[in-house]
């Protein structure tokens, strides 16, 4: 339970938006230290209401930590919330 | 009834159950957990309890209910995850839209359990065979949610055989029984594993001689009601175990409660008072996002010393407003045995909001306005945005969780 670590970090991302039933498809993000995460596979996206604002969720791993980054409807800004490795 | 008493329709309900749901949505969300034991608890801590485990961990020895602690010596790389509510809410929801596709005759029985009457459902549905649809369902979980979600699909005459048919070949079984394989099935099971048989039928069944599910269908009627159950739930499960339908019910919203095991075993009154007071203001909310008032409120207490303790209270007047309801709890602590390590709210006496009478001298309507706008702001901000002083900080320790019984709450 001590392997996540839960930031609110701006970061930029390239996403795809297309079709289907996951239309918003990040691919990678650059973290504030500049580091760019590449993203090998998109666990699970889901919208979670904050009040009136919509923030998207996106469970991501780059095959080496979890993370999780959040995309907000209204003000279009990406934030990593979350990161784990899970090493235990 | 049929020759031997069993319903030989055509099976038209289906029953199905996400596999060791909470931890199964981790693994889909968190791609390097897949492949090892998780278990997903409701507090950050070694000593809270493990709500779901996955199947890795499951087959290790963990077990729903065990402490973290002692999970570990069983299985010392245990990953425990700190349970996201809104995520499965999305998946319950997503379920549940998925299997309206297919009838409008659609009931969440659980947060990780659908149930499908194929009945009312269009007639180029109901020409097809159903194990096909459950397979059809399984793969639409996969694309529409992730490619690690597993349910289980059961299929019966009712709704008891069509739980009971979920159960088999975990996990991501597909089974059907009918009159025809019924028998076969119930060999194979032990009495507990009947949904609705717990320890205390169990027993009971065992006193009058009933050892397998067998023997259980082999029973006569009369002795169920009379010397086993002794009430109508005999006739029931005489019915229930042939296929006939007896569940088909709907129960109306009797209580809404909250519980909390508290952070601190060692905590004072006052501590405890504003832990009271955080889930009274949860209650007041759910209350009013149900649209009834409450006529009595009930609070408990566990502790070490003096085993569990109760109170309650019950007025005339109807309230859902979170002053009124937490001025009452607090009444009620008042003569209880601390410390405590478990407390909690029911709300019962439950009546619609719009069937109680306006208060005659003003203060109520003063109340029911402040408490409108309140919800207005939460509504359009978030949750808790404005709240009680005194419940101030108390959001990190006391998480709404998700409720396994219900989903009044969620879908």
């Amino acid at each position: 339970m001590d392997d996540e670590q839960f930031l609110n970090e701006r970061v930029e991302v390239i996403a795809v938006f297309g079709l289907g039933w996951k239309p918003c498809r990040p691919i990678k993000f650059r973290r504030a230290s500049g580091r760019e995460v590449v993203i090998s596979k998109i666990g699970l996206g889901f919208p979670n209401e904050r009040g009136s604002r919509m923030v998207h969720v996106f469970d991501v791993t780059d095959g080496q930590a979890d993370y999780r980054l959040e995309f907000d409807a209204v003000t279009l800004v990406w934030r990593l919330v979350r990161e784990a490795d899970h090493v235990s | 009834m049929s020759a031997e008493g069993f319903n030989t329709a055509r099976p038209m309900i289906m029953h199905i159950d996400l596999n060791s749901c909470f931890a199964t949505i981790e693994q889909q969300s968190r791609p390097l957990l897949r492949g090892r034991p998780v278990a997903v608890v409701n507090r950050r801590t070694e000593r809270t309890s493990i709500v779901t485990a996955s199947y890795e961990a499951k087959a290790r020895g963990v077990k729903v209910g065990m402490r973290v602690s002692d999970a570990r010596f069983l299985c010392p790389d245990l990953i425990a995850i700190e349970s996201d509510p809104p995520k499965y809410r999305y998946v319950c929801r997503r379920l549940k839209s998925i299997l309206e596709d297919y009838s409008p005759k659609v009931r969440m029985k659980s947060v990780d359990e659908g149930l499908i009457d194929f009945s009312e459902s269009p007639i180029d549905i109901q020409q097809r065979d159903l194990m096909d649809v459950g397979r059809e369902i399984k793969q639409r979980l996969r694309e529409e949610i992730g490619e690690y979600m597993m349910c289980n699909v059961g299929i019966g005459v009712n709704r008891f055989l069509a739980k009971t048919a979920a159960s088999l070949n975990k996990p991501d079984g597909l089974n059907m029984i009918t009159h025809l394989n019924l028998r076969q099935i119930y060999e194979n099971l032990e009495l507990e594993d009947l949904n609705g048989i717990a320890g205390g039928y169990g027993r009971r069944l065992r006193q009058v001689g009933i050892t397998t599910p067998l023997e259980f269908l082999d029973a006569e009627e009369s002795i169920l009601v009379s010397q086993v159950f002794r009430s109508k739930c005999g006739s029931d499960w005489y019915k229930r175990l042939r296929g006939w339908e007896v569940d088909d019910l709907d129960f109306e919203l009797k209580t809404i409660s909250r519980q909390y095991v508290l952070d601190d075993r060692e905590m004072g009154y006052d501590e405890i008072l504003r832990r009271f007071h955080n889930l009274t203001e949860d209650l007041a909310s759910k209350l009013r996002a149900q649209q009834v008032r409450a006529h009595g409120v009930r609070i408990y207490v566990k502790t070490y010393h003096a085993g569990r303790w109760h109170n309650l209270y019950r007025q005339n007047r109807a309230i859902d407003d979170e002053s009124g309801l937490f001025e009452i709890v607090r009444g009620l602590l008042y003569t209880a045995p601390l410390p405590a390590y478990e407390i909690g709210v029911t709300c019962y006496g439950l009546v619609s909001a719009d069937s109680t009478q306006p208060d005659l001298f003003g203060e109520g309507v003063r109340v029911d306005k402040l408490t409108s706008a309140i919800d207005d702001i939460n509504q359009f901000w978030g949750p808790r945005t404005v709240h009680s002083a005194d419940t101030l900080g108390l959001d990190q320790f006391m998480k709404r969780k998700i409720p396994f019984s219900s989903t009044r709450f969620i879908v």
